[in-house]
């Protein structure tokens, strides 16, 4: 019997009829359905009673099913509310799945179990109007506290022609006026203790240290930091709403723009999920493209975070050294795909076009030229004394208070954990490649931009291999749903050419299924769950990002420092404000 | 011909020496954007004039014609002061600043200690700017120049005392007559270095930038300031790094001495050296956090700098 | 010369008055640091530069900045300084009051002997204070920094961190 299903059995024995069925999903992650009362035991069970445990939340969410016709087999639930449990031990997922039937329905709250649970049912309440009972904080996370309705609600609309014209009316304005006003004690901080009288700084949302719009509220004692409470939503643009009236293919360009640094890397754990669903097989040419751009596109996002970085720290000059090199890359990538930060390149089934002529000059010029100038930058940044006296030690977390709060990639690695996707779940042909996986130990600010920075040099690795062994054939799948298929073949079969017309008119129809696909991205682990009800677009998308839970666990990195070391934490952190919000 | 016409020199080397100097500092803004341009791959203000030359003037009448705007949670009175008290500061300590032998406004046998009471005085423009302001930034950006302020001042005053004590005298003129055999650069090194340190921290300049860290503070103390006010903190800051430049080339490399060329072009060529070298400064290091520079202040300079007094002192007995 | 002199006393009397009358503790600490300057000036002019430029950089320039620096970080508003405002009660003066007569029959009694007014301003340099400091008035600069060092320890106790 496999780990898996020994699993489940013990998940029967101990929990009985509170198991409610099993699912069969195109991920092949067990998916389990429990009775919502036994929800945070069974959760509690998987963490720390079974033998190579579940220990992290990697994803929490809900989806409406509200017209969703497909679900055979499926418990009856007008809201499901969806646990993504990551075991490092096994190298396995489990979901669990809780159906709840009311219009208006309420769950026990996760936080007791997960201390990353807390945000992400923050955003299931905002999103879906599921309440969590015995939740420390349940207010809105992304929307403004004045939204009415719950977006990601089948009912509400997607778009503002659907909502009628914005109108300000003077009491409304009076209670957004009213809702913006800072009173302490909404985000649950005291205003003094016996000792002293706090000084609340209020950081962002405009803010030079915080990369975007952000706001951190500050409760500080002279310059020591008492809380911390990020408030974020301020770059939410409904990416996930949008999922729900794109077309499959024409939802692509959105995925660029959840990770904006991240360019083509954000298209590849879509695809991958949807080719997952499919079941189309990618061309060995396509994948090996695929890999060098994402290459490119990592070390493009981790030279951004390395010069904000040192100037956050206040170095001056990093950031438009490192600026300039992004050029390069930005120019090798225009090359090839015709756009620089969000070319949105890749395709359901392959890559939108063949290599270019002569596309190795520009690669292998820069091979020559990086690895001399990321020489120069250790010397001029993480060689500097007063730089380590900034980031060694600071907004130090440990490998369990990492795992506990769901981060992933670099931030994880810092801490001992040899944990890369593209090693231990090859995605994309990873396993062909030769590269080693950096790890550090501390944890701290320093130890993970060691860590990026030796990714660097490893994805240099990558790219050279592709450089050398780029495969011959073809850069797209002949599957039927591969969008667009390819132009010559149309010219020679019928059915290709009905395909194409289908396709790139009506969209692709995707199979009745879920998938999920979750990658080593630039900034940690990201994700696509793509739920199909046979139709040309999806019926829910949720997109897991890594920033979402790195940000949540600011207060912990941030207390009892000063504002300086909350600049380092925040810089060393590596987040994009639209990964964050989505 | 100075003994002839005194009272047309007592109008004329005050008028050269403020004018020489405000030009001097003001052109060190376009000098400064130019030079980490250079040092940073990229071009900085090349449009205005030849070589973008013009920009200062066109900075300046920008800032003339702007709304002068006092914050209306402000304290009034000190906010409009706060930036007058680094102008006049910094432009009175120019006045013991001897450019040749002949050429000084206010020839004091105390320069030296003129000199560091009102660099000393320059700190209340900082710490009264934040404090007046009335915005949390500020007052965090005022607290940190206070403290930094008040603690490299004690240095920056130590590390010059080898100096003295090697010449007898406070005098700027007989310190630089006193190195006609060699420069104080030389026996004074360590009383160089700290002072050098010290002058980044009183100036506040980048790695010592804490009081406007913008990463943090985003402006720090003159975060609420606009128009002419905000640039005579600008100004300011700029004329405090000639004004340093200018003490460490009369105190360490000999002022105006040089062979061949006039004494006042070697005096202009190596305070320019040592200017670009605070530029320099900028382009290259990171910011260290507030603790750790007043740690490293009191823990190391201070102990350093008196060390080098009394080795200083030992040494200037020894050969008596 | 004189008339330096009297102007810069003018300005040292008014400044020590609004010093006290100040309503904001940061104003008044301003007018304080006038004051000091002012004497700073006087004492310039009575031939001592060395003494007026140590007055600077130590009073004007370091203790008070801390003042302020203090101020700011207690954060004292206006309006609390109202509850220490004179009570008017006769009691309240009596001590401060009769205190202030005795100084000032003291002052009277100094400056009966005009004599040290017609001297003639002479210039004290550095090493003149230097070597006083050192042999006439040993005992009070070693007394004095036994103070300084007792209130060093002091404030090394009552800033080291509780646990």
């Amino acid at each position: 019997m496999s780990l898996e299903r020994a699993v489940i059995v013990d998940l029967q024995q101990r929990f009985g009829d509170a198991v409610l069925s099993e699912q069969a999903t195109a991920d092949s992650i067990s998916t389990i359905w429990i009775h919502r009362n036994r929800i945070v035991d069974v959760l509690r069970f998987l963490k720390s009673e079974i033998i190579s445990p579940y220990k992290m939340l990697y994803d929490l969410t809900a989806i409406d099913e509200h017209g969703r016709k497909h679900r055979a087999n499926q418990p009856a639930s007008r809201f499901t509310v969806v646990y993504h449990l990551l075991s490092f031990d096994r190298n396995q997922d489990i979901r669990i799945k809780v159906p709840l039937e009311e219009e208006n329905p309420s769950l026990d709250s996760a936080t007791s179990v997960f201390a990353n649970a807390n945000w992400y049912e923050r955003e299931v309440w905002d999103m879906f109007g599921i309440r969590f009972t015995g939740h420390p904080h349940l207010r809105r996370i992304l929307m403004p506290r004045s939204w009415e309705g719950h977006p990601l609600r089948k009912e509400h609309p997607a778009r503002a022609t659907e909502m009628g014209p914005y109108q300000l009316p003077e009491e409304k304005e009076a209670k957004e006026q009213h809702d913006l006003q800072f009173r302490p004690e909404d985000w649950g901080l005291k205003t003094h203790d016996e000792n002293s009288e706090f000084m609340f700084l209020n950081l962002g949302p405009q803010h030079p240290g915080t990369h975007g719009v952000l706001r951190i509220i500050l409760q500080l004692d002279g310059e020591e930091i008492i809380d911390a409470v990020p408030d974020i939503g301020f770059h939410h643009r409904g990416a996930e709403k949008m999922g729900e009236r794109q077309t499959w293919h024409s939802y692509i360009p959105y995925t660029d723009r959840v990770d904006y640094l991240g360019g083509v890397m954000n298209n590849l754990p879509y695809v991958l999920a949807l080719e997952q669903l499919a079941g189309i097989t990618v061309p060995e040419r396509a994948q090996v493209i695929r890999v060098m751009l994402c290459e490119f596109f990592r070390i493009s996002s981790h030279l951004v975070w390395y010069g904000t970085f040192a100037q956050d720290i206040g170095a001056m000059s990093p950031v438009l050294y490192m600026f300039t090199d992004r050029e390069y890359i930005l120019k090798i990538i225009e090359g090839i795909t015709g756009g620089r930060m969000h070319p949105s390149w890749f395709r359901i089934g392959g890559v939108a076009q063949d290599l270019p002529l002569d596309w190795q000059k520009p690669i292998q010029e820069f091979l020559n030229y990086f690895p001399k100038r990321l020489k120069e930058y250790d010397t001029l940044v993480m060689g500097n004394s007063i730089f380590k006296g900034r980031t060694v030690g600071v907004g130090a977390y440990s490998q369990a208070e990492a795992v506990e709060w769901g981060v992933t990639g670099a931030g994880l690695r810092a801490t001992g954990l040899d944990w890369d996707f593209r090693k231990k779940r090859p995605y994309s042909g990873y396993q062909n490649f030769d590269f080693e996986v950096p790890i550090a130990h501390n944890g701290d600010c320093y130890d993970r931009g060691l860590v990026r920075i030796e990714e660097m040099r490893q994805s240099l690795r990558i790219i050279e291999q592709c450089l050398k062994n780029m495969p011959a054939g073809h850069y797209k799948s002949d599957h039927p749903l591969t969008t667009p298929p390819r132009k010559e073949d149309t010219l020679v079969h019928i059915e290709t050419l009905i395909n194409h017309f289908l396709n790139t008119t009506w969209g692709p129809v995707m199979p009745v299924n879920e998938s999920f696909f979750g990658i080593e991205a630039t900034k940690g682990s990201n994700g696509y769950y793509l739920i199909s009800d046979g139709s040309t677009h999806a019926h829910r998308t949720r997109i897991r990002t890594p920033s979402f839970p790195h940000l949540q666990m600011l207060p912990l990195l941030a207390r009892h420092g000063t504002v300086s070391d909350l600049m380092a934490t925040l810089g060393s952190i590596d987040f994009v404000l639209a990964d964050l919000d989505r | 011909m100075m003994a002839e016409y005194p009272l047309f020199f007592a109008v004329l080397i005050p008028v050269c020496i403020l004018f020489g100097f405000v030009t001097a500092g003001s052109m060190l803004i376009w000098a400064e954007r130019r030079l980490l341009g250079l040092w940073q791959l990229r071009y900085g203000p090349n449009r205005v004039g030849p070589f973008g030359l013009l920009q200062v003037v066109a900075d300046t009448l920008k800032m003339f014609f702007k709304e002068d705007w006092i914050p209306p949670f402000a304290d009034k009175s000190v906010f409009v002061i706060a930036p007058a008290i680094i102008m006049t500061t910094v432009l009175l300590s120019f006045m013991i600043v001897p450019v040749s032998p002949d050429f000084v406004v206010f020839d004091s046998s105390v320069g030296l200690l003129v000199f560091l009471s009102l660099s000393s005085l320059g700190a209340y423009s900082v710490v009264l700017g934040g404090w007046a302001s009335n915005n949390k930034y500020s007052l965090l950006g005022g607290l940190r120049a206070a403290a930094q302020m008040l603690g490299y001042e004690v240095f920056m005053g130590i590390s010059l005392m080898g100096v003295v004590a090697m010449t007898g005298s406070f005098r700027l003129q007989d310190i630089v007559e006193a190195q006609r055999g060699m420069w104080n650069i030389g026996p004074q090194f360590i009383g160089f270095i700290i002072f050098y340190i010290a002058a980044l921290a009183e100036t506040h300049r980048s790695p010592f930038d804490l009081p406007e860290a913008e990463s943090e503070l985003v402006a720090g103390f003159h975060s609420e300031y606009s128009g002419l006010k905000f640039g005579m903190f600008f100004v300011g800051e700029y004329l405090g790094v000639t004004l340093m430049s200018s003490m460490m080339t009369l105190l360490f490399f000999g002022g105006w001495l040089g062979p061949v060329l006039p004494p006042v072009v070697w005096f202009f060529i190596k305070t320019t050296i040592l200017i670009s070298s605070f530029v320099l400064m900028r382009a290259t290091l990171p910011r260290p956090r507030y603790d750790q520079l007043i740690v490293y202040g009191w823990r190391v300079l201070l102990p350093l700098a008196l060390l080098n007094l009394l080795v200083t002192g030992g040494i200037v007995l020894m050969f008596q | 010369m004189l008339i330096y002199f009297y102007i810069n006393a003018a300005i040292a009397i008014l400044a020590t008055l609004l010093t006290v009358t100040a309503k904001n503790a940061v104003h008044a600490l301003l007018y304080f640091v006038v004051s000091l300057l002012a004497l700073a000036i006087s004492m310039y002019l009575l031939g001592a530069p060395f003494v007026a430029a140590l007055e600077v950089i130590i009073y004007a320039g370091a203790i008070m900045v801390l003042f302020v620096f203090v101020v700011m970080l207690l954060n004292v508003k206006p309006a609390s300084s109202q509850k220490y405002a004179p009570q008017g009660h006769i009691k309240n003066w009596l001590g401060p009051f009769s205190l202030l007569i005795l100084l000032i029959l003291e002052l009277v009694f100094v400056f009966r002997d005009t004599e040290f007014l017609k001297r003639q301003v002479v210039t004290v340099s550095a090493k003149e204070v230097a070597s006083a400091l050192f042999t006439t008035y040993t005992l009070a600069v070693e007394l004095t920094s036994f103070l300084l060092l007792a209130g060093l320890i002091g404030a090394y106790h009552i800033g080291k961190k509780r646990n």
